[in-house]
């Protein structure tokens, strides 16, 4: 359908777009700048802030650009004294309230607030504080730190909470000045059905939201020479992390990422990777046992920690849909305290774990109390007792956190040469590097399962019709003549459709792939920001684009993860398995 | 139900309101219940009951009179109605009595009602009763016009059947019978009826929107969520009259083609919801609510829902938004609720009184509806008349009509002699209009365009204690915690505002804070989404606009006026007093017996505390808090005690010397000074003990000015003032009398050789009164005749005096000529209240047997054929309602009278000598006063100030002298480029607590001379405090300056 053209005119200029634009849109197209605080492209219109206005003929007041629609014969004017003297009063509002601490904020020079200030050009402090600062961030959740004192009431975080993951966890409470962003009765994150997806620390212009940092602890452990501290990384790092040491997105930095961590101190570099191939084995196995013994049906994926937090409040009952295959991650974890260390003859209670994950959950999942399977395998065999005890994972580091240590470090990250992962736990394949990306689960999956279902050689191993951006996408594969029904969703307000279906028994799909966060991984929650539709486009190009250049593209084809199951594991859904790489999880339903 | 059986009803329901046995209504609106109505109501059950009573007693809404409630409306057959007021329960049996006998309880009675006017029926209830007022003849209802509150008062509003028996419900049976849906809302077109929730948008043009849309469901809305501070229309509409609103809305659903409306009634408003409710649930019982209405098709029914007490609610899309049991926050319009509004449907919303307006519209007719208000603001409207007015209460009148009206007229002014500042329309987002715009008339777009809104139809009244800073930091507390947060404009900006309003009010605000106020304001209006942010600033803008002053007095001088900012004054009597004494100072000082440093504070407060203690107006007492238990406490009386007791005792000389050594040392600059009167004296006082060389020039042969030319002795001794003037002599002040600047000294050459001239020439020169016959031989003016006097001179007078004029220049001259024996009349064309001159005067001289004439406005002075006078010809006038200075506007009666004398007085009033003012080159104002900076006294001319009567026009002594203070700091300042006014003033410590009991009863009253030992002498009346009563008096202060009473 052809839309309709109108005619505007923009600062005196005329120009012709499309009925339904808004004036912010028109401006754009015609080249004009509008600066805006709280818009932010599909994920937040709600025009509170006041700094988009312009000045549109006939209008009693200043309109907000994002939101207005421009109608036929609109003449705008975007920037004279009473639209600028607008803005920068808003602005200047912000700043009476927001904590001038700017040089010690983890967003320091990072942040919009600041930007935009500078941009209108405001150089004094002409209004007056006229609310306390709490000094009190709210630190309940193990993911990420919230302080209230820096918001600036922009409402994204509540937009893409509510409206792209359909948590809900926040909302603005009170009124007036008192206007606050507040979890449940102003409980706490951490006493909140909050996922700590960490979308809302993406798109927070300030400090407001932040991870909870672990660098602190991670320095410590990297200092102390007693400790043998191990690191892994997750996929998604290593097509994001450059972008933050000011390489352009889409940069896939491998190489360079594992000479920094070396830099930094780490005694060994190993690769999430490595426990994706993993996860595969043992997760495929479990799909073509449920389908064999008609098990629950559909099986979906348990990769995702946001995503798991959320089935576990929204959907208890679902919870036996499923796989009982722990994270990458935690698999990592606690194989590294068990084979890796009696390989190694290192004591376990010595090795520290860090992971740097592009996720905020990862935080929150190393420190659920199931996840402690190398400390309870290892008390079986040598008598530990309870206060000895450790996670699987010790740290979780975000993308975030990781180029902060680079920069730390003063490492020249862009000029740093190109290093290997240390073995056994480096190796991986094309498949364990596209989990990093939505869909790339269930394609690794497939390509695995095929093999093993059928006993057949893939003749193409890319599995076009699971890739994309779409939010829900469906696939129906032939193996070798049974028909396998498939679905992939990311973010949860896509998974949350897809589990409605389930709870309603009227799901087609044998196997569901979920990911927490738009675009996967890659879009997660720890990522650098910002993280935006085009940016999460360039990463999925660099995942794929290294899955394409890997020599080994299926999981079961990986020689570590063979030479695992043939030294320690025996086989996948063994007694170790069980033990070690498999979990159960907790409804939440309050 | 169908239209034969609505009237069938209607009949059989007419003997609930006009029974064939006495009937008594008691207002049980919430305002009544709050003045004890229900115990009214109780005690005429009890009685009724226990005597067996054929009276018949049932509750009614209000009838809008809020000061006079609790209100009882008394029915007997074939005679008028009686509406009672102020009635207690121990009223009751006097009323039933007299409701026995036939008769009025004419005590209780406030006015009748002989025909009412129900818009949709007419009721004549008989004749009779002629000594009570028929209910338009008395202010607060004159001119009032009941369309919305046609029954409010006069119905039963839980009873269905008593609406019905007024032709309730007769406009629906009508729409619904014979009308279609365009045909309703051209009615409604016709009318030109506006929105009255405030914003006044075309009611019909709302409605059509709606009726174009297109959907399954669609639904009215009937705002009742009144939240402005100060309106209650709505409420009582509510509680008075339920059925109309049911009856408008079902109207409107059958226009638009909706099926379902809900009220939306804030939870605050029990007694509304529960009438609104009942209503309901009658309408349905009787087929008005339902299916198939009126055997139409049409089917309709009401939900109520309860807000939760948030004025953002009042938004139509936030108030959508709380119905659907959202947090309640505007949404940007479009789309607008017409097209996709409740549960995503059309939705129309109005107000309560716009659904009220409907009825009459439809059963009338558009045309007749139009045919009261203005053109462009058609109908009535009903305001919340209150604040500091007389009569408060609802007032419907029509639009257009102007503001004096509703504050004069119906209000009757503040009551007492306070002067009204200001009206607030339209509560927090309207604005402040003051007194001299209350000929506007109240329409949408006048108020507009004084920066206010009609609003919802609050009037807040304000007076002069009224601090009009602290208005707007009212306001803005409510409107910044009532914001929904949204909006960084509204959010921030108001809090932002409010912040700054409050460091005014606490005088740490600056002048760049007036520039913050103006900017966000405009930037909160023209950023923020909803009405509220958009309205919000109004009142910070008209109180900008129309007060600034005040806004200066609060940032330049630290001072709040009214008494209102408590941070800024000490006490209330301090407070008001032009000089600024540290009256709890010297009260407690002389408490503790020490009164050598009582009389020290005071002097160096006041140069002349015995003269002032003498003749002050004693604006001190006016705002004395004492009063809220008996009378004021006689702060000047025991001010001249202290300085009277240490003149007699001889103690003046060391507090003398203390002062003289506390000069501070010479400066080097010169300073003259015009005039030797209050303002003179007081700035020769300070600036010499400031350093400065001052002389003092006057035109008399000696200094005192007005206090030893003007006030007779017996009330201000000469001894006295010369003793206070040469300690001013002392100090080095030095005096050039029988000088008149112009001539011989030039202004020029005075300017010249000076560093500063201040210029306090007074107001000396009589108003002329321009009546025929004023040459007349036996003419005198005021001013001139006490002049004569007090120079000892004995100017010829007749035997039978009249004086013209009410203000102290008349009683002065009425009491001196007395005392020369003769006959005195004064003549004054108001009446006694009005009078200027200080009360105690007054008092005084019709003790002494001066004559008052009052009503009497001067025609013509009559001379007989050799030009003496022989009498005066006055128009005798009458008042009825107050003008804009706040009393009765007198206005003749068309009858004349002569009063014969041989001598008459022209005291009108005084005002300043153009002409020297001329020669000076100065800049004046419209009143032929000198120009000056309010803060600085510095006229247009750089090194020239001036204060005093000059600058204000006539004023009292104490008032030249506060800014003759305020003129010698500010020269000093420009002098030396230094602050050091405050060194001349030295902290005393005493006691601060408060008195556990209020001692004492009424005011110690000083003795006075009796008044046959007057005549002939000019000996000083009073006689002052015995050291026994000024003690007494003493502990009648509450000390109401002490503010920390924690420990």
């Amino acid at each position: 359908m052809e839309a309709t053209l109108l005619k505007v005119k923009i600062n005196g200029k005329e120009l012709t777009v499309a009925e339904g634009s808004t004036i912010l849109q028109a401006c754009g197209q015609a080249g004009i700048h509008v600066p805006t605080l709280c818009y932010l492209e599909d994920i937040s219109d709600n025009a509170s802030c006041g700094v988009c206005v312009v000045d549109v003929k006939g209008a009693k007041s200043l309109l907000r650009s994002c939101i207005t629609k421009v109608t036929d014969g609109m003449e705008i004017v975007t920037g004279n004294s009473r639209v600028k003297e607008a803005r920068r009063v808003n602005v200047e509002l912000l700043l009476a309230n927001h904590p001038q601490d700017c040089l010690v904020c983890d967003r320091n020079q990072d942040c919009e607030l600041q930007k935009i200030a500078y941009t209108l050009g405001i150089r004094e402090r002409r209004f007056y504080q006229t609310r306390p600062l709490s000094r009190q961030p709210d630190l309940s959740s193990p993911s990420l730190v919230r302080d209230n004192d820096k918001c600036i009431l922009c409402r994204r975080c509540v937009a893409v909470c509510s409206d792209i993951q359909t948590v809900r966890a926040i909302d603005l409470a009170e009124r007036g000045v008192k206007t606050h962003v507040s979890a449940f009765m102003d409980k706490g994150l951490g006493n909140s059905i909050c996922t700590n997806c960490g979308q809302c620390s993406l798109v927070c212009p300030t400090g407001a939201i932040t991870e909870k940092s672990s660098i602190g602890e991670v320095w410590k452990e990297l200092m102390d020479t007693e400790r043998v501290v191990l690191v892994q990384t997750a996929p998604a790092v290593r097509v994001a992390v450059g972008e933050a040491m000011g390489m352009p997105p889409g940069s896939l930095v491998t190489g360079k990422m594992v000479a920094g961590l070396r830099k930094l101190g780490f005694d060994k570099v190993f690769d999430t990777q490595f426990a994706a191939d993993l996860t595969i084995l043992e997760e495929g196995s479990e799909l073509i046992e449920r389908i064999r013994n008609h098990g629950v049906l559909p099986m979906i994926t348990s990769c995702s920690p946001g995503w798991i937090k959320f089935i576990e409040h929204f959907f208890p009952n679902a919870l036996s849909h499923l796989s009982t295959c722990k994270s990458p991650q935690q698999m990592f974890g606690a194989l590294s305290k068990t084979w890796y260390a009696g390989k190694t003859g290192i004591d376990p209670r010595k090795i520290s774990v860090v992971s740097v994950m592009p996720c905020t959950a990862k935080k929150f999942e190393a420190r659920r109390p199931e996840m402690r399977s190398a400390f309870e395998y290892g008390r079986n065999r040598s008598g530990w007792n309870e206060e000895d005890g450790f996670f699987d994972v010790d740290y979780v580091l975000t993308t975030r956190e990781l180029s902060r240590m680079f920069q730390e470090s003063g490492i020249d990250f862009v000029g740093l040469p190109e290093e290997d992962f240390d073995n056994p736990l480096g190796e991986s394949t094309g498949a364990g590097v596209i989990f990093g990306a939505t869909g790339g689960v269930m394609e690794a999956a497939l390509r695995t399962a095929y093999e093993v279902f059928t006993g057949k050689t893939l003749a193409s191993l890319d599995f076009q019709e699971v890739r994309g951006m779409e939010g829900i996408r469906s696939a129906e594969i032939d193996l070798d003549g049974t028909p396998l029904q498939v679905a992939v969703a990311h973010s949860l307000g896509n998974a949350r459709k897809l589990l409605e279906q389930v709870e309603k028994g009227e799901s087609p799909y044998a196997f569901i792939e979920v990911m927490t966060c738009p675009g996967g991984c890659l879009g997660g929650g720890g990522q650098p920001i910002p993280t935006n539709r085009e940016i999460r486009k360039k990463r999925a190009e660099a995942i794929y684009r290294e899955d394409a250049g890997k020599g080994i593209r299926k999981s079961h084809e990986n020689p570590e993860v063979i030479a695992l199951y043939r030294e320690f594991l025996e086989k996948p859904l063994g007694e170790k398995s069980h033990h070690l790489l498999h979990t159960h999880y907790t409804a939440r339903p309050d | 139900m169908n239209a034969r059986k609505l009237d069938e009803w209607k009949c059989l329901a007419f003997r609930n309101i006009h029974p064939d046995r006495p009937m008594v209504m008691v207002g049980l609106g919430t305002c009544g219940i709050g003045n004890g109505a229900d115990a009214v109501f109780e005690s005429f059950r009890e009685r009724i009951d226990a005597s067996g009573s054929e009276i018949i007693l049932k509750p009614a809404g209000c009838f809008g009179f809020c000061s006079e409630e609790p209100l009882v409306c008394v029915y007997q057959p074939d005679l008028p109605l009686l509406i009672y007021h102020r009635v207690e329960a121990e009223d009751c049996p006097e009323i039933l009595d007299s409701i026995a006998k036939g008769q009025s309880c004419a005590r209780k009675a406030l006015c009748r009602i002989e025909e009412w006017d129900h818009i949709t029926s007419r009721i004549s209830y008989g004749k009779g009763f002629e000594n009570i007022p028929l209910w338009n003849e008395i202010p607060f209802f004159s001119g009032q016009k009941k369309i919305v509150l046609r029954n409010a008062g006069l119905i039963d509003p839980d009873n269905i059947e008593d609406y019905i028996a007024v032709g309730g419900y007769q406009a629906l049976s009508k729409a619904l019978s014979g009308m279609d849906a365009d045909g309703v809302i051209r009615e409604v077109a016709t009318s030109k009826l506006r929105g009255r929730g405030g914003a006044g948008f075309p009611a019909a043009r709302k409605w059509e929107m709606m009726k174009g849309a297109v959907s399954d469901k669609k639904y009215i809305i009937c705002n009742a969520d009144e939240g402005d501070p100060g309106a209650f229309m709505n409420r009582n509409e509510l509680e008075s009259d339920p059925h109309m609103l049911i009856e408008g809305m079902a109207i409107g659903a059958f226009a638009m083609g909706a099926e379902r409306g809900v009220i939306y009634i804030r939870a605050e408003y029990p007694n509304a919801v529960k009438k609104i409710r009942n209503a309901i649930e009658a309408a349905r019982k009787y087929g008005l609510l339902g299916a198939n209405l009126f055997d139409s098709g049409f089917s309709f029914d009401l939900d109520v829902v309860e807000g939760a007490g948030a004025f953002v609610c009042g938004e139509e899309t936030a108030l959508i938004a709380s119905i659907e049991g959202r947090a309640g926050r505007p949404m940007p319009r479009p789309p607008f609720p017409a097209r996709k509004g409740l549960w995503g449907k059309p939705t129309n919303i109005n107000n309560v009184e716009t659904w009220c307006n409907i009825p009459v519209i439809v059963y009338r007719g558009g045309e007749w509806f139009a045919g009261t208000g203005s053109t462009g603001s058609t109908g009535t409207k009903v305001f919340s008349l209150v604040g500091k007015v007389k009569n408060t209460g609802l007032v419907e009148l029509p639009l257009g009509t102007t503001l004096d009206t509703f504050i004069y007229r119906i209000g009757e002014g503040t009551g007492n002699s306070k002067k009204v500042k200001a009206v607030q329309t339209g509560g927090p987002s309207g604005g402040c209009i003051p007194a001299e715009h209350f000929r506007t008339p109240v329409d949408y777009e006048s108020l507009a365009g004084l920066g206010a809104i009609m609003g919802s139809g609050g009037m807040v009244v304000m007076d002069q204690d009224n601090c009009m800073v602290d208005v707007a930091r009212f306001f803005l507390e409510f409107t910044s915690s009532e914001s929904c947060g949204k909006c960084t404009s509204c959010r921030e900006g108001l809090s932002q505002a409010h912040y700054i309003l409050t460091k005014i009010t606490k005088g740490l605000g600056n002048e760049s804070d007036l520039e913050k106020l103006e900017l966000l304001s405009g930037t909160i209006k023209d950023s923020s989404i909803c009405a509220l942010g958009q309205t919000a600033p109004n009142p910070i803008l008209t109180t900008l606009r129309y007060f600034r002053q005040e806004y200066m007095e609060h940032i330049r001088e630290k001072r709040c006026r009214p008494g209102i900012c408590e941070s800024l004054y000490t006490a209330l009597c301090e407070n008001s007093c032009p000089l600024h004494m540290n009256i709890p100072a010297y009260i407690q000082l002389l408490k503790e017996d020490r009164l050598e440093e009582a009389f020290e504070l005071t002097l160096r407060d006041n140069p002349i505390p015995g003269t002032i203690g003498r003749i002050c107006h004693f604006h001190c007492q006016m705002k004395c808090r004492r009063e809220m238990i008996d009378e004021p406490v006689s702060q000047g009386e025991i001010h001249r005690y202290i300085a009277d007791t240490i003149y007699r005792s001889g103690k003046e000389e060391e507090v003398y010397q203390r002062i003289l050594r506390d000069m501070l040392p010479p400066t080097g600059k010169k300073i003259a000074i015009v005039g030797a009167g209050p303002a003179g004296l007081t700035a020769a006082y300070y600036l010499v003990r400031l350093g400065h060389a001052v002389t003092v020039y006057d035109a008399l042969p000696e200094a005192g000015g007005i206090l030893r030319f003007g006030i007779p002795r017996y009330r201000l001794p000469g001894s006295v003032l010369s003793k206070e003037i040469d300690f001013i002599r002392k100090l080095g002040v030095r005096f050039v009398f029988n000088t008149r600047i112009g001539d011989p000294i030039p202004f020029r050459e005075l300017e010249n050789t000076n560093d500063a001239v201040y210029l306090t020439i007074g107001a000396r020169k009589d108003v002329e009164l321009d009546i025929p016959g004023v040459k007349s031989k036996g003419v005198v003016q005021g001013i001139e005749y006490l002049e004569e006097i007090a120079k000892g001179k004995s100017p010829g007078i007749g035997g039978n005096v009249l004086v013209i004029g009410a203000g102290n220049v008349a009683i002065d001259a009425a009491r001196s000529i007395w005392r020369m024996g003769s006959k005195v009349t004064v003549v004054y064309r108001r009446e006694r209240c009005d009078m200027p001159a200080n009360r105690v005067e007054v008092e005084e001289a019709e003790a002494e047997g001066v004559e008052f004439t009052f009503l009497s406005a001067p025609e013509e002075i009559l001379a007989d054929p050799s030009g003496v006078v022989r009498g005066l010809k006055v128009a005798r006038m009458f008042c009825r309602e107050l003008d804009s200075s706040g009393r009765r506007k007198p206005e003749p009666t068309g009858m004349f009278d002569e009063i014969p004398c041989d001598t008459v007085v022209l005291a009108l009033g005084e005002k300043v000598d153009g002409e020297m003012v001329k020669a000076a080159g100065l800049r004046t104002t419209r009143s032929g006063t000198i120009e000056v900076d309010p803060f600085t006294f510095r006229t247009s001319s750089l090194k020239v100030y001036a204060g005093g009567d000059a600058v204000s026009g006539p004023s009292t002594a104490a008032e030249a002298m506060g800014t003759a203070k305020k003129a010698a700091s500010a020269i000093d300042e420009a002098l030396t480029g230094e602050k050091r006014f405050h060194r001349l003033f030295k902290t005393f410590a005493y006691r601060n607590t408060v008195p556990q009991e209020s001692e004492g009863e009424g005011t110690n009253r000083a003795l006075k001379i009796v008044v046959r030992e007057r005549i002939g002498n000019f000996d000083e009346v009073s006689c002052g405090y015995t050291d026994e009563q000024a003690r007494m008096e003493v502990r009648r202060c509450l000390r109401c300056d002490v503010r920390d009473v924690g420990n």
